[in-house]
């Protein structure tokens, strides 16, 4: 394996029991990501991103295949290694945020410094806070935000730790159009800044055709897009874009 | 690290109002621990206060010789205050009128409880030296002579005596009670070695030392000396005692029972909101070890402000009953340790026992959580949890009633209604497949939602139930015991006995009464005798079979006999039938079961030196609490009547009646009177505090019961809210959907309702045989209005709590909660 790769999957299975029996989620799955890449994951619903990114992040485990985290083979740990290997290497930015109702802004952003021990967690939290806008919301609480401004905080936290890898799914789903733009910005700013390895899953071309690369997940099969599908898919972004379409995607 | 996050979100929730529900829920059952406590404690030692009064100590050793010194030093180490009082039979002279008398010597610190109540008043004073104070009926006999001789020694009468605070109650003390100073005893030279003397020693301390003492002391005691204590014995304040004490420690039982089942509820509650944030730590890496910390943490603060809040409202709960008790009762404070120890304890274990199984499935969110929402991780067992939850309650339970009777009925309550609630869900779901769905009808859509909530539901009767089941239990008990009370201590409760009537006096003595209206008992003659053999078996007396003799053990004292051609009133026929031949005999259950007798023995008699054989006949049980005259043994007149006999009665007289005592005295100067009207009155002030804190307990059940049905409407609020807005947007108008919630939560009352009446009966049935020796009935009224209470209550609060749902839009409803 090439020390220059931030996650290195082979061969990896998952399939789970249900009451037809046994069902493949993902089969065969072999990808590489580089220190510092960022790629998305398009796929429609049901084709096993979710699952995917779930066995990536640490998350969850493989039926069979192998995952490399940052040069661990996830295999090797247990679920306290795993929780450790998270709170030190890995980040994650979800859909529905997933704050804290009853921490305000600062202190959802101090979480997860605060769990790894970091002393000026505060001092940071409030430097992320100001890096993505949000200053004047230091103490407002997650109910008191728009949509737009809980990413915002979600992207502040999730970069607190300086993680090596950041997972996204769907991070602008549950945003509008200006919102979505002005935090996938945010996000990609963030993550060249900080030379962060970003993986992330979204239904959206558009947010996926700002990624280096892109792979399909399709039946539980993961392809990479080349470089000519890119193209035509951003030139149909475009086209729908400008009959007054927001967020088109092929995949819904 | 852990805690300062844990303070954080704590702090963060108790603003938010996200933790009302839980505190309030450990509030109450520390409050109603440690209040109830400190209430019950205090109305105890008021009960047992009032009571010792009787004994004028709070514990007395009779005997007819001195005690072991051993005792006395016992007492001295304790700090334990104590006198030695003497007391003897002996005839008095006033010129040439001479009557037997009952001689009570006393030390100078009689009487440690209660007062000397004196024609004149209450004192705390001693006849002087040389003096004698005298019950006013010797007053009578004799005609008030200005003094009197007592052996040797010539007494000054100074003062009239209308009640000794140790006096007992007994009809048959028929010789007036004169006091003296326990110094002037030699002078009089009337004890001689041999002479028949009981010596009164009396005690009074603290509780523990008390206790301490009983420990030293009764192993010292010899068969002829006899320990007192307010509680031994068949007394009625005893036996009222006894059975409050059961109720307050029973309905606090319950309290907790139900508060703690508002905990749990609560708890569930509180972790399945926390589900997210759990997934979502984990995701960024928190450790096992950091998120069992930060929980535990969380709910440690949330339970000790639930236990401040409970012993500082338990105090202004005590705060507020000593304002309204009266002002003797209210100047005792018990300590607070030990109500301050329950709380916590209670605290901690309900807590943390209730929580425990809702924290474990929380701990076990899985982090996939975050993208998978379904996954709740590692299902346990619910016998986990019932198991757990069990055992916090009866570990609880024991720890405060120190009962294990009480504990496993409580613990036998539960587990029937966890039976009875599975089978119930089981067919609930079953009956369901078979109800439709259409959602044009209201009762047909509470159907089908009561059914899509099956499982949901099973916890919810739990709460309903478990509080239904509470409230009928005490207010089925509260009224038994208040009726029970009430019938030993009706209106007119007779308030005089009169006894040493002669026989010729029977027939003046009724139109005495009948003239002035006052009413009485019947007449009941006495002859005293002592039974000698059974079925021509000679019986040995209780030293004798010490001694080493063989033979069956009778009463080692001479009996008062009657006679009756009819069952007294207040008297029960067990067995056989009621004296229908001259030589029958009818025989109180208790004594006969201690002989060992039954219809068909034979029992012989000495009655003035004649032997007398009749045969048992029948089995009666008395009512030895009734203030009416009670009889071991009742025989035939043709029996009775050759013997030499005096009678007695008891009337009720009221407060302006007195004159009629006066004029009974002066036109009946030998007949005896005792006026028990003080004692009537002492006894219906325990009834009264008894009943003051009944009330108070049924409200705090009350209250935990509200909080259970708020908790668990709380719960299912959010599965509401979606269901809500699913069939809204299908275009369910909203008078349907009020109407169909309304039925639902009335459905579950309504179950509930039922559910609670069959383990009520049951608990009831084991309570009332086993603890408070009570009539076993059903109550038949309870079958309908349970469940049409259950049914209005849980629809009104349901309906109240859902106000606010059944009133958004459908947009307001598509939002997240």
């Amino acid at each position: 394996m090439s020390n220059n790769s931030a996650i290195r999957v082979t061969r990896l299975n998952k399939t789970v029991n249900t009451q037809e029996g046994m069902l493949t989620i993902l089969d065969g799955i072999c990808m590489e990501v580089k220190h510092g890449e960022s790629v998305a994951i398009l796929g429609p619903s049901g084709s096993g991103k979710s699952t995917l990114l779930g066995l990536l992040a640490a998350l969850d485990s493989p039926t069979a295949g192998e995952i490399h985290l940052d040069g661990t083979a996830l295999s090797t740990l247990n679920e306290e290694g795993k929780a450790l290997l998270r709170k030190q290497k890995v980040s994650f930015i979800f859909q529905s945020f997933m704050l804290v109702d009853t921490l305000n802004a600062l202190e959802n952003v101090m979480l997860p410094a605060e769990l790894a021990g970091i002393k000026d967690a505060k001092q940071k939290a409030e430097a992320m806070l100001t890096r993505v806008g949000l200053s004047h919301r230091l103490n407002h609480f997650p109910n008191q935000l728009s949509g737009g401004e809980q990413q915002r905080v979600a992207i502040a936290r999730a970069f607190i730790g300086e993680p090596k890898v950041l997972f996204a799914d769907e991070p602008t789903g549950n945003l509008d159009g200006a919102n979505s733009d002005k935090v996938a910005d945010m996000l990609f700013e963030l993550n060249q800044e900080n030379h962060t390895t970003l993986v992330l899953v979204t239904h959206d071309l558009a947010l996926a055709n700002r990624c280096q690369r892109q792979f399909i997940m399709d039946s539980g099969e993961l392809t990479e897009k080349d470089a000519q599908l890119r193209s035509v898919d951003t030139t149909e972004q475009q086209q729908n874009a400008s009959e007054g379409e927001s967020e088109v995607s092929t995949w819904n | 690290m852990e805690l300062a996050l844990a303070w954080r979100l704590f702090k963060r929730e108790l603003f938010q109002g996200q933790l009302v529900l839980i505190i309030l829920a450990i509030t109450l059952a520390v409050l109603s621990v440690s209040g109830l406590a400190r209430v019950s404690e205090r109305l105890q030692v008021a009960i047992n206060g009032q009571a010792s009064k009787f004994i004028a100590a709070d514990r007395t050793i009779n005997s007819p010789v001195e005690i072991d010194t051993a005792i006395i030093v016992a007492a001295n180490d304790l700090g334990i205050q104590h006198v030695k009082n003497l007391q003897f039979n002996s005839m008095v002279f006033a010129g040439d009128k001479l009557q037997l008398v009952t001689v009570k010597a006393v030390e100078a610190d009689y009487p440690l409880k209660g007062d000397i109540e004196l024609i004149t008043g209450k004192t705390q004073g001693l006849p002087a030296l040389g003096e004698l104070w005298y019950e006013t009926r010797l007053g009578g006999i004799l005609g008030y002579p200005p003094s009197l001789e007592l052996g040797n020694k010539a007494f000054v009468l100074s003062e009239e005596i209308s009640r000794l605070p140790d006096a007992g109650f007994n009809p048959f003390a028929s010789s007036p009670v004169v006091l003296m100073r326990m110094e002037d005893v030699a002078a009089t030279g009337v004890i001689q070695p041999g002479s028949r003397v009981t010596y009164l020693y009396q005690f009074t301390g603290d509780a523990q030392a008390l206790e301490k003492f009983e420990a030293l002391a009764k192993p010292l005691l010899n068969t002829s000396q006899r320990w007192v204590d307010v509680q031994s014995g068949d007394s009625p304040i005893a036996s009222a005692v006894k059975r409050a004490e059961r109720f307050l420690l029973l309905a606090s039982l319950l309290g907790i029972a139900l508060a703690c089942a508002a905990i749990g509820i609560a708890a569930q509650r509180y972790c399945q909101r926390h589900y997210d944030v759990v997934a979502m730590l984990k995701t960024f890496g928190a450790s096992s070890r950091q998120i069992r910390w930060l929980f535990g943490a969380h709910l440690l603060l949330v339970t000790l402000v639930g236990v401040v809040l409970g012993i500082l409202g338990g105090f202004v709960l005590d705060y507020g009953i000593s304002q309204m008790l009266p002002v003797e009762i209210a100047a005792y404070s018990p300590p607070y340790t030990r109500p301050v120890i329950l709380g916590l304890a209670t605290g901690l274990i309900s807590a943390f026992m209730f929580s425990a199984y809702p924290l474990m499935r929380l701990l076990a969110i899985p982090p996939l959580r975050v993208l998978q929402k379904q996954l709740e991780g590692l299902q346990f067992g619910m016998w986990l949890h019932l198991l757990l939850s069990l055992t916090a309650m009866a570990v609880l339970g024991y720890l405060y009633s120190q009962s294990l009777t009480l504990t496993l009925t409580v613990v036998a309550a539960v587990l029937l209604l966890g039976v009875l609630l599975s089978v119930l869900g089981f067919i609930m779901i079953g009956a369901g497949h078979r109800v439709g769905m259409r959602t044009t009808n209201p009762l047909q859509l509470a159907l089908a939602g009561l059914r899509r909530r099956a499982r949901q539901n099973a916890v919810q009767l739990v709460g309903f139930s478990s509080a239904l089941v509470l409230l009928l239990v005490i207010l089925a008990l509260r009224q038994d015991l208040l009726n029970e009370w009430q019938k030993q201590l009706p209106e007119n409760a007779p308030n005089y006995f009169l006894v040493n009537i002669a026989p010729d006096e029977s027939q003046p003595l009724s139109s005495f009464l009948q003239q002035r209206a006052v009413e009485s008992t019947d007449i009941y003659p006495v002859v005293r005798g002592r039974l000698t053999h059974i079925n021509d078996e000679v019986l040995i007396s209780n030293a004798q079979k010490k001694a080493g003799e063989t033979g069956r053990v009778g009463i080692s004292r001479e009996l008062n006999l009657t006679w009756r051609n009819t069952m007294p009133p207040n008297n029960e026929l067990l067995e056989g039938h009621f004296n229908q031949k001259s030589n029958e005999v009818s025989v109180e259950s208790g004594v006969a079961e201690r002989l060992g007798v039954g219809i068909g023995d034979k029992l012989t008699y000495n009655i003035d030196n004649q032997p007398l054989t009749v045969t048992v006949a029948s089995i009666r049980a008395v009512h030895w609490e009734t203030l009416q005259p009670n009889f071991f043994m009742i025989f035939t007149e043709q029996a009775l009547q050759p013997f030499a006999y005096t009678s007695m009665m008891s009337f009720h007289l009221d407060s302006s009646q007195q004159q009629v005592v006066l004029d009974l005295i002066q036109q009946f100067p030998t007949i005896s009177i005792i006026d028990v009207g003080a004692m009537v009155e002492q006894l219906r002030q325990i009834v009264d505090q008894v009943s003051l804190s009944l009330t108070l307990v049924l409200v705090l059940v009350l209250l935990a019961s509200a909080l259970v049905l708020i908790a668990q409407t709380e719960a299912g609020m959010a599965t509401r809210q979606s269901e809500l807005a699913v069939l809204r947007t299908f275009g369910a108008s909203g008078w349907l959907l009020k109407l169909a919630t309304g039925f639902e939560f009335a459905l579950l009352g309504g179950i509930a309702g039922v559910l609670a009446v069959i383990v009520a009966e049951f608990t009831l049935y084991l309570l009332k045989t086993q603890v408070f020796e009570l009539q076993v009935f059903m109550h038949w009224p309870w079958w309908g209005i349970a469940p049409l209470a259950g049914a209005s209550i849980v629809a009104v609060l349901g309906m109240w709590r859902c106000r606010q749902l059944l009133n958004k839009s459908c947009r307001e409803l598509l939002q997240p909660a």
